[in-house]
C-alpha cells in the first residue's frame, strides 16, 4: 500500500494495485459519516470496436455499454438494489463516453456493502428473458432524452462535429440498436472490459484504509481471473473538419437553445499535455465567456443570452472540443457578436486582470469540489483512466501564465472548425 | 451529531455551526413571506434585481468581479415555496482562507457582500436602477416561459397547479407572467422595502467560525432592523376533494408524463410524519419500492416511476414517464399499489429496507453543509424542533400499523397526463 500525501489540499490517499491488476484507491475523510465507493471500468459508449490481444476486432451494437450497466444489477438471487437497500446503502450506476461506474453510498455496514459492490459487478447474469425485458425500459429512457432539449442541443453539437468517431453516437444507443443486443454479445463485452486490470475501485469517506485494503485483497484472492492481454480499441480515422456546420432539431421550447463549439485539430496528446491543454482551455473560456467578462455582460444587456449561458471544454486522447452557448432569442445575432469578440481577443489577447481573476476562480472552485466525496471519486477516476492525476490540476492552475493562455486562445479559435447546434420550435 | 448555535440580531435569527470538516464556509440566508397572489411576482423578481449590484458596487461587471476575487465564491439564489410560504434563499460558498493566500478574510468579505446585496442595493432616485429592473423582468419572463422545456418538471408543476387550484399553493414560486409588465423600478422598490420589514429572516453559517464572530459581522454588514425574528404561519391543510380530478394536456412529446397528486394531510410537525416518510419510501422513494418494482421492473412500462413526499404541504406526488398508449395500464398498476398499501400488504423486508434507506439518508446529511442547513431549516418552517437523530429514532419505531394508518389517510386527488397531440 502506497501513501500519497497532498499537503496543499490536506488530503492523503492510499493506493495499491492487486495481483490481478485491480487498482484500489482509498481516501479517508475523518469526521465524515458516509462512505462513498465507486467501482469503474474503463469502458464507455465509444468503445464499440475492440479486440483483446490475439483476437479479431469486432463491432458491437450502439448503446451496449449502457445496456450492460443496466443488466449488471440483476443477479440469480434477484435485484441487487434490494440487497443494497437491506444494508442501508443507496446504489446507482452511470455510463459515459469512456467509462461505466457502479457506486453506493452508506453510513453503516460498509464491509457488507463493499463486498456487494465488488461481487455484483464481478458476477454477470444475463438470460434471454432478462435481456429482452430490459429493452422496454431502455426504450423509455431513450424516449425521455428525446424530449429533453438540453440533451438534444448538446448531442446535436457533437453529432455535427464528428463524422466517424463514436462520440457522436448517443450513449444509450437508439431504439433500433438496442433491439439487436443479445446475451451473447453482452457476455463478450463483459469478458473484455470487466477484467480487474481494466478497473478501478475508489473508496472515500469515514473509513480506515488498511481495513478496506484487507477486505478487497481477500475478496479478489478468492476469485480466479485469467490474465488478460491488452485491450485494443479501434477508431475509424476522423477528419479534422466538422461534419456539418449547423444542425437544427425541432422541439417545443420557449426560446431557441444554441450551442456551438470548436473541434480541436490537434488530438492524440500525451497525458501531461492533455491535462495542461484542459487547464489552459478552461481558463481561456472563463476569461472570455464567464459572468464577469465584458462579453457576457454585453450579451446579457442586449438580451441575447440568459443565466443559462456558459462554456466547457471536453477532451480525451482522441477527441477534444469546446462547447459554448445557452438559450437565446436570436442565435444568429449571438453567434455574430461572439465571433467579433473572439476575433478581437485573438488579436489583443486576454488582459492580465481577467486572467488572474479566472485563475483565482478556478482554484476556488477546485477546492470547493474537494468537499464532495462524490465529485472526488468521479473526477479522480476520470483522470486516472487517462493516465493523469486529478491532484495535478491545482499546481497546473497555480502555475499557468497569461502567455500560455493567450497562445492557447490563438490555437483553439479557428472559425473553420466551428459547428452549431440549435433546438427550436417547429415553424421557426 | 453537531449542533447549531443560535442567536438573534433584531429581526434576523442566526444559526451557526462551527466545524472544521469542510474546506469552505457555507452561508444561507432564508427570507420567507406568505405565498400570495398579490405579491408573489414582485417578491420573486426582487432577488434578480438585487444580484445586479449594490450601492458600493453598482455595476454588474464589477459586482461579479468582486465574487471572482473571493476565489470564485459560489453565489446564487433560489425562490421556492414551502407550505404556504414563498421563500427566497441566498447562498454563498467560499473557501476557507487557510487553503489560499488571501489578503482579506474571506468570511468577512462574503458576509459584507451578502449584507450589501440584501440591505443596501444599487438605487437611483429612491428606487431600483430602472435598467436593471427592465432587464430582470425579461429574465424572469424567460424563466417562467422556459418551464415548459423540461417536460418532467413541467408535468410535476402542472399537476400541483391543477390539484391546488383554489389554494395559494397553485402559484408558481417565480410568480405570474401577466404581472410582470406592470412592475416598475418604483413599485418593485416599495415591495422590497415592505419585504425587508415583513419577511422572516434566518441566516445560517457552517464552517470554521463561531457564533460570536458571525454575530459581529452581521451587526456590521446587515443593518439588522429593530424587533424580533418572525415566525412562519401554520400550513392550511385542505379537505379532500371527493372525486378524482383528471386533466389531460397535449403537446409535441415522444413520451407521456403521468403525474398523480395525493393528499396525506400529514405535516412535518405531526406525530405521524415519520410514518408518512415510511409510507412514501415503501410506495415509491427507492429502487426497491412498489412503484419501481411493479411499473418498471415487472411491466417494463417506464424508465422512472417514483413518489415524493412534501411534509410542508401534506402532499405526496407520483411521477412516471410512459409509452403514450400505456396510460390506462399504468394508472391501474399505480392505483393497485395505493390500494395494496391500504390493505396492509407490506413485507418485513420492504419495511426494514425502507428504514435502512431513510436512516442512511438522515445520517448522510451530516456530511454536507447545505444538507444540514436544509434539514435544520425544516424546524424553523414548521415550528417543530426535531433533530435528525430524533427523527431516526422515530423511523425505527414505526410499525406496519402506523404505515397502514397513513395509507388510509392518503387520498388520490388529481391525475395529470401530458401526452402527444392526437391526430385530428
Amino acid at each position: 500500500m502506497e501513501t500519497l500525501e497532498y499537503n496543499n489540499v490536506q488530503e492523503t490517499l492510499y493506493r495499491e494495485v492487486l495481483d490481478n491488476g485491480l487498482e484500489v484507491i482509498v481516501l479517508p475523510k475523518p469526521g465524515f459519516q458516509k462512505t462513498y465507493a465507486t467501482f469503474a471500468t474503463k469502458y464507455g459508449s465509444v468503445d464499440n470496436r475492440f479486440a483483446v490481444e490475439g483476437e479479431e476486432p469486432s463491432k458491437v451494437p450502439d448503446g451496449i455499454a449502457h445496456f450492460l450497466e443496466h443488466k449488471m444489477f440483476e443477479e440469480p438471487t434477484g435485484d441487487i438494489f434490494a440487497t443494497f437497500a437491506s444494508q442501508g446503502a443507496s446504489a446507482n450506476a452511470f455510463t459515459s463516453f469512456d467509462r461505466t461506474v457502479y457506486l453506493f453510498s452508506a453510513t453503516e455496514q460498509i464491509t457488507a456493502n463493499l463486498e456487494t459492490l465488488i461481487n455484483f459487478v464481478q458476477n454477470p447474469y444475463f438470460t434471454d428473458e432478462n435481456v429482452n425485458k430490459e429493452k422496454g425500459i431502455i426504450e423509455q429512457e431513450i424516449n425521455m432524452y428525446k424530449d429533453n432539449p438540453d440533451w438534444q442541443v448538446y448531442f446535436g453539437l457533437i453529432d455535427a462535429m464528428y463524422h466517424n468517431h463514436p462520440i457522436h453516437i448517443d450513449i444509450a444507443g437508439t431504439v433500433e440498436s438496442i433491439y439487436q443486443i443479445d446475451k451473447e454479445t453482452l457476455y463478450r463485452c463483459y469478458e473484455n472490459f470487466y477484467h480487474p486490470s481494466n478497473m478501478l475501485l475508489f473508496v472515500v469517506g469515514g473509513v480506515d484504509a488498511a481495513e478496506v485494503f484487507e477486505l478487497v485483497r481477500a475478496n479478489q484472492a478468492s476469485k480466479n481471473f485469467k490474465p488478460q492481454g491488452e485491450i485494443h480499441r479501434y477508431f475509424e480515422d476522423e477528419p479534422a473538419s466538422v461534419k456539418i456546420p449547423r444542425k437544427v432539431t425541432k422541439l417545443p421550447v420557449s426560446l431557441p437553445k444554441v450551442m456551438f463549439g470548436f473541434k480541436e485539430k490537434r488530438v492524440g496528446l500525451p497525458p501531461a499535455e492533455l491535462l495542461e491543454q484542459e487547464v489552459l482551455s478552461k481558463l481561456m473560456l472563463d476569461a472570455l465567456f464567464g459572468a464577469s467578462s465584458s462579453l457576457y455582460q454585453d450579451l446579457y444587456e442586449e438580451n441575447l443570452i440568459s443565466d443559462s449561458f456558459g462554456s466547457e471544454f471536453n477532451s480525451s486522447d482522441n477527441y477534444a472540443f469546446s462547447v459554448i452557448g445557452g438559450d437565446s432569442p436570436d442565435p444568429e445575432a449571438l453567434l455574430g457578436k461572439v465571433r467579433a469578440a473572439v476575433e478581437e481577443a485573438v488579436k489583443t489577447g486576454i488582459s492580465e486582470e481577467a486572467f488572474e481573476r479566472s485563475k483565482r476562480k478556478k482554484i476556488g472552485s477546485y477546492l470547493r469540489m474537494l468537499n464532495s466525496p462524490e465529485a472526488i471519486a468521479s473526477e479522480f477516476t476520470r483522470y486516472r483512466f487517462r493516465d493523469s492525476d486529478m491532484f495535478d490540476l491545482l499546481p497546473l492552475y497555480e502555475n499557468s501564465t497569461l502567455e500560455q493562455v493567450n497562445a492557447r486562445l490563438r490555437e483553439h479559435f479557428d472559425f473553420g472548425q466551428v459547428a452549431v447546434s440549435i433546438v427550436e420550435k417547429a415553424g421557426e | 451529531m453537531t449542533l447549531f448555535e443560535r442567536g438573534q440580531l433584531g429581526r434576523i435569527r442566526l444559526h451557526v455551526l462551527p466545524t472544521k470538516r469542510f474546506k469552505t464556509f457555507a452561508i444561507s440566508l432564508f427570507a420567507g413571506v406568505p405565498l400570495s397572489e398579490d405579491t408573489v411576482t414582485e417578491t420573486a423578481l426582487a432577488p434578480f434585481v438585487l444580484r445586479r449590484g449594490t450601492a458600493s458596487t453598482p455595476e454588474t461587471k464589477a459586482f461579479r468581479e468582486r465574487l471572482d476575487d473571493l476565489y470564485g465564491a459560489g453565489f446564487g439564489f433560489d425562490v421556492y415555496k414551502r407550505g404556504d410560504s414563498q421563500i427566497v434563499q441566498f447562498r454563498m460558498d467560499v473557501i476557507n482562507d487557510k487553503f489560499v493566500a488571501s489578503s482579506s478574510p474571506l468570511l468577512d468579505a462574503s458576509l459584507k457582500l451578502l449584507g450589501e446585496v440584501v440591505t443596501d442595493p444599487c438605487t437611483e432616485d429612491g428606487a431600483f436602477r430602472a435598467k436593471y429592473v427592465e432587464a430582470e423582468k425579461q429574465t424572469l419572463t424567460k424563466r417562467l416561459e422556459s418551464i415548459v422545456n423540461d417536460k418532467i418538471r413541467y408535468a410535476a408543476e402542472r399537476c400541483l397547479e391543477e390539484m391546488c387550484e383554489d389554494e395559494p399553493y397553485r402559484l408558481h414560486p417565480l410568480g405570474k407572467l401577466e404581472d410582470i409588465a406592470a412592475i416598475t423600478a418604483d413599485s418593485l422598490y416599495r415591495r422590497y422595502e415592505q419585504w425587508l420589514e415583513e419577511a422572516v429572516f434566518d441566516l445560517y453559517v457552517v464552517g470554521d467560525t463561531t457564533l460570536d464572530e458571525v454575530t459581529a459581522l452581521v451587526q456590521q454588514y446587515f443593518r439588522p432592523k429593530a424587533g424580533v425574528p418572525g415566525v412562519y404561519a401554520v400550513t392550511n391543510v385542505r379537505q379532500e376533494r371527493g372525486d378524482v380530478k383528471t386533466v389531460v394536456e397535449e403537446m409535441d412529446v415522444s413520451q407521456g408524463k403521468l403525474n398523480l397528486g395525493l393528499r396525506t394531510g400529514i405535516l412535518y410537525g405531526d406525530d405521524d410524519y415519520a410514518a408518512s416518510l415510511m409510507y412514501n419510501g415503501i410506495l415509491g422513494g427507492y429502487p426497491h419500492s412498489k412503484l419501481f418494482l411493479n411499473v418498471r421492473e415487472k411491466e417494463s412500462l417506464a424508465y422512472y416511476a417514483s413518489s415524493r413526499l412534501d411534509g410542508h404541504k401534506g402532499l405526496c406526488t407520483i411521477q412516471s414517464g410512459i409509452e403514450i398508449q400505456n396510460y390506462d395500464r399504468a394508472v391501474v398498476i399505480i392505483k393497485e399499489q395505493l390500494e395494496s398499501m391500504k390493505r396492509g400488504e407490506l413485507t418485513e423486508l420492504e419495511i426494514s429496507q425502507t428504514k435502512a434507506m431513510i436512516s442512511n439518508h438522515l445520517r448522510e446529511l451530516q456530511d454536507s453543509a447545505y444538507e444540514m442547513i436544509a434539514y435544520d431549516f425544516n424546524a424553523v418552517l414548521s415550528g417543530k424542533d426535531r433533530s435528525a437523530q430524533q427523527l431516526l429514532d422515530q423511523i425505527q419505531s414505526v410499525g406496519p400499523e402506523d404505515i397502514v394508518r397513513v395509507a388510509n389517510r392518503v387520498q388520490l386527488d388529481t391525475i395529470y397526463y401530458l401526452r402527444d397531440r392526437k391526430e385530428a
